[in-house]
């Protein structure tokens, strides 16, 4: 899928040294819109919307950033902390608007799996649909995150 | 045939040759604001050569708005008051103010307005004392596994001079990861009292750019620049009792606070709780516990929040806030200095206001 000016413009933005020291493509070779349309299919074949995972993403952190360190257990399931570090990092879509250093770190105890996101993660899921690309530090499959989520 | 096709290709040069020189000249004439005056706090102007930002050309006359974002418009830290000349708020600034600011109208990002014709600004006097520094690294010290102490020396005889508790900017140079340089803030752990070095202490961060070219690349001998002091989070002049909580780099500028605190001298009773996860996360343990030697009422409390059977830990465990009750002898003359995580400042501030602590004496420098 050819990629616009602007979609460009935020690939090179989501690129190693831009915004973080790993970028947000990993190795993927895939035009933006493809990475997005091929996770937005993925996760409507299991029934859920990319704005459901965001939610429940964001409901993990705020349960876990209310904390004063450590983890704290959720429904009896979920083992969840959240790490903050100073700084805030913009959005690579270039809209304004800056989102904490914070990595949560979640463990589905039952199913035993274990995933991290960022708050910028949240965001691009929830706004942009963006699971980052395959290879990427903070790449999320969406069908690992239903698994651990739900 | 082929004289047509080379008039044609000489026709169309030209013209791209004339408008490529009207574009020049454009560029040359229109965009040519000359020399623009620009008035701070109506006390002191400065003349700057018009077309870049407020925030670089105050930065060409040695004048340092705060910036993490090296003027990308997305950290809001150059916030300032433009109260003329500084043309419309604009979309990319818009994101970054509040509702309050908005209104008001004149609150401006730095990083994002013009300078195009003469301006009046306000800032807070401190920022005067903000300037650029040349530095060298006279030492590397591993204090944990993810946490070093960074000792900078000035250059050329130059000197800082700042309060206890405030922060710098430091700038990475390029490293083969990173071929662009960026800004972050740290605060200062070293004395206020040596003028001629200072200290950081800084935290290695996962796909961080400038935690990766401390802890990776940088060495003893390297030149750095950094430009400070920073902040309004410094110890108040009082005889009221305090509570420091930081753990991790936070400690930072509780040490600058205490260090500067053994030279002036103080009869104030402080302690400090240091939360920590486990052992390998205490740092500069020794040194603090013989400030309680030091300090006629001092007490250094580190808490381990899951300390490891194998630590055959011995001190306090759990969270700090359980142990406030014990040591606030009189909320209504005590103050706390706290640093670290957002999470951690509401936790604690909450529980040091249940234990009646005034929030207004509740001083923070949050990560968040």
């Amino acid at each position: 899928m050819k990629e616009t000016p602007q979609e460009l413009r935020v690939r090179k933005r989501m690129l190693p040294g831009a915004i973080t020291l790993n970028g947000f493509i990993g190795k993927d070779k895939r035009s933006l819109n493809t990475i997005i349309a091929a996770d937005e299919q993925e996760l409507e074949a299991l029934g859920f919307s990319p704005e459901d995972i965001a939610d429940r993403m964001q409901y993990f952190t705020d349960a876990s950033f209310s904390t004063f360190d450590g983890f704290i257990v959720i429904d009896g399931i979920y083992k969840v902390e959240t790490e903050v570090v100073r700084g805030k990092l913009p959005c690579p879509y270039a809209h304004g608007g800056l989102y904490r250093k914070a990595v949560t770190k979640i463990t589905n105890t039952e199913k035993n799996i274990s995933l991290s996101w960022t708050s910028l993660n949240i965001h691009l899921i929830k706004d942009h649909h963006f699971f980052e690309g395959k290879g990427s530090m903070y790449r999320l499959e969406p069908s690992i995150l239903v698994k651990a989520l739900y | 045939m082929i004289f047509v096709i080379l008039k044609d290709i000489a026709i169309l040069s030209a013209i791209s040759t004339i408008l490529a020189l009207v574009m020049v000249l454009a560029q040359r004439w229109l965009s040519n604001y000359g020399t623009c005056k620009i008035d701070i706090n109506g006390k002191r102007d400065v003349s700057v050569i018009g077309g870049s930002s407020l925030l670089s050309s105050l930065s060409e006359k040695q004048i340092f708005l705060p910036s993490a974002c090296g003027g990308r418009g997305s950290c809001a830290a150059c916030k300032c008051k433009v109260l003329s000349g500084g043309g419309p708020v604009l979309p990319t600034e818009r994101p970054l103010l509040s509702k309050e600011e908005l209104s008001a109208g004149n609150i401006r990002l730095a990083c994002q307005v013009k300078v195009k014709s003469d301006i009046s600004i306000e800032i807070p006097s401190s920022i005067f004392n903000i300037r650029r520094y040349h530095a060298t690294i006279a030492e590397i010290i591993d204090y944990t596994y993810d946490i070093k102490g960074i000792t900078f020396k000035f250059d050329d005889g130059e000197k800082i001079d700042f309060l206890a508790g405030q922060y710098v900017q430091l700038e990475t140079e390029p490293y083969p990861e990173m071929k662009q340089r960026v800004v972050r803030a740290y605060s200062i752990s070293s004395k206020p009292e040596i003028n001629d070095a200072l200290q950081l202490i800084i935290r290695y961060v996962p796909d961080g750019i400038c935690t990766t070219w401390v802890h990776k690349y940088l060495k003893v001998g390297d030149k750095v620049s950094l430009t400070g002091p920073y902040g309004d989070f410094y110890l108040r002049e009082t005889d009221a009792d305090i509570i420091f909580v930081a753990g991790g780099s936070g400690k930072a500028p509780i040490k600058s606070i205490l260090e500067h605190l053994q030279i002036v001298g103080t009869t104030r009773k402080m302690t400090y709780f240091f939360g920590a996860r486990t052992v390998r996360d205490l740092y500069l343990t020794d040194e603090f516990k013989a400030l309680e030697d030091v300090f006629p009422d001092f007490k250094y409390e580190p808490v381990l929040s899951q300390p490891d059977p194998n630590d055959n830990w011995s001190g306090k465990t759990g969270f700090v806030m359980p142990y406030f009750k014990e040591t606030i002898r009189d909320p209504k003359n005590t103050e706390a200095y706290l640093c670290g995580s957002p999470g951690m400042i509401n936790a604690v501030t909450k529980a040091l206001m249940e234990n009646g602590l005034a929030k207004e004496k509740i001083y923070y420098d949050s990560f968040g």
